[in-house]
């Protein structure tokens, strides 16, 4: 038991221990309870037929919402993504899901990102606007160029999302880099 | 190596997260070679070598340990980024991965060092791709070790002549082409243009091309380079654009169908 909680993240041995008999002791039922939802969830949820995001459904709720709008699709690398950005930003249209980034070094090509499917969707002629969330490291920017040509090719706008100074940051403290970036994609005031 | 060195200058070629705020490193440094190295906490967030621990970021680095792995001590930038884009990206991940797979732990190699730096910076130019990766890869088989001779035939010393035919002889080196040999055939020219590092011309860069896959493929112990496979998608979904270094005047209809790390739309369809 202590060895299968080492699989949670941030656990190493001493915290399975104790949840291990804290489980044991205390909570017998919170155990039972846990193990009943996660042998559930493990087997239940898989990933949207349409934005590959994680669901019970065969395609996900967000994707069969009416009140989305189909002409924006943002794409993120991880299904957390998607709820971060519903939680912080007023964007209504529908996510796509890669699950990582192109990364020849570690095996991971357009097809374990799902960008057939990707492309697909782009050439279905629903599309307006592909915004690319994805993170700002040298992966994630192939990533973003391999979907942008895409989108060319089907007449679909690419933007990506800007990268800058985060909010009560001090531009003292700021790596080169991202200090650059900002610096270029300044606006008028 | 030593159990505490002083500033170095680096370059990141792989990374990948280890454990919940760490990054597992592979690190090039001029005088130590490659080696694996350990920078903890750099994934938390704000944490400001994350953003600098990254390909194509030339560094300054400190790092400690007596094991395989050493541990990161510090991280400053060396220069600004080198910006690679698009194809020049994915020539970078081709370096990269060459040197990941080619290159020795520990065994200093400081003119590739040198050499791998200002090539990275020539991707970056944008110019003449294709010549840039064939002159890093004869480079690198030659600081392996593997160096052929390419501008004297193997059997008899002579030189080659640029209106020459040749061939390659694994194990030997380029042999004048008799009419019954089946392998690929090289121009002398082309040969001499890589033995002294020339530009080629665009109607070369296929025999060039097809050349250094052969000496290199011994050496990659029979595993596919990943970022050629990346490189022949972009190229096969970017298909109508020419291929960058091909794009000069006559010669580039001939090289269409091929890409920079040296896939040919023929390789494909097999």
């Amino acid at each position: 038991m202590v060895d299968a909680l080492r699989c949670l993240p941030g656990v190493g041995p001493k915290s399975a221990q104790r949840i291990a008999f804290h489980l044991l002791e205390r909570d017998r039922e919170g155990g039972l309870r846990l193990a009943r939802i996660m042998a559930d969830a493990m087997t239940r949820i898989r990933r949207c037929r349409r934005c590959r995001t994680l669901t019970e459904q065969e395609v996900c709720a967000l994707c069969t919402n009416p009140h989305r709008d189909g002409g924006l699709l943002c794409v993120v690398e991880q299904p957390s993504e998607i709820l971060a950005i519903e939680q912080a930003t007023e964007f209504r249209g529908l996510y796509f899901v890669l699950g990582g980034r192109l990364s020849p070094l570690d095996g991971i090509g357009p097809a374990e990102l799902g960008l057939d499917l990707l492309d697909a969707r782009l050439g279905g002629g629903e599309v307006r606007e592909v915004i690319l969330a994805i993170s700002p490291t040298v992966e994630g920017s192939a990533t973003a160029h391999f979907i942008a040509e895409s989108a060319d090719r089907h007449g679909v706008s690419a933007t990506r999302i800007a990268h800058g100074v985060p909010l009560g940051g001090e531009l003292e403290y700021l790596d080169g880099g991202t200090l650059a970036l900002a610096f270029n994609g300044r606006r008028r005031l | 190596m030593n159990a505490r060195g002083s500033l170095f200058q680096a370059f990141v070629l792989h990374r990948r997260d280890y454990g919940n705020t760490s990054l597992l490193l592979e690190v090039f440094a001029a005088g130590r070679g490659r080696f694996p190295a350990i920078a903890k906490g750099a994934r938390r967030a704000r944490h400001p070598t994350s953003a600098l621990l990254q390909p194509f970021q030339p560094l300054w680095l400190d790092a400690v340990g007596r094991g395989e792995v050493l541990t990161l001590t510090r991280v400053e930038a060396a220069g600004p980024a080198i910006g690679l884009l698009g194809r020049p990206l994915l020539c970078g991940f081709y370096l990269n991965e060459l040197l990941v797979r080619l290159l020795g732990r520990d065994d200093p190699h400081d003119p590739l060092f040198a050499f791998y730096h200002a090539a990275l910076t020539g991707l970056a130019g944008g110019d003449d791709l294709e010549s840039l990766l064939r002159q890093f890869e004869i480079r690198l088989l030659d600081e392996l070790g593997y160096a052929l001779a390419l501008d004297v035939e193997a059997d008899c010393d002579r030189p080659v002549m640029p209106d020459g035919v040749y061939v390659l002889v694994p194990g030997q080196g380029m042999l004048r082409a008799q009419p019954d040999d089946r392998a690929e055939r090289v121009s002398g020219a082309t040969l001499l243009a890589l033995a002294q590092g020339d530009r080629l011309a665009p109607h070369q860069l296929r025999e060039a091309r097809a050349l250094l896959r052969r000496l290199l493929e011994p050496h990659l112990g029979g595993r596919p380079l990943k970022s050629r496979a990346l490189f022949r998608r972009f190229a096969v979904a970017s298909a109508p654009s020419p291929v960058p270094g091909s794009g000069s005047g006559q010669g580039a209809g001939a090289s269409r169908d091929s890409t920079p790390l040296g896939i040919t739309n023929r390789s494909l369809e097999s």
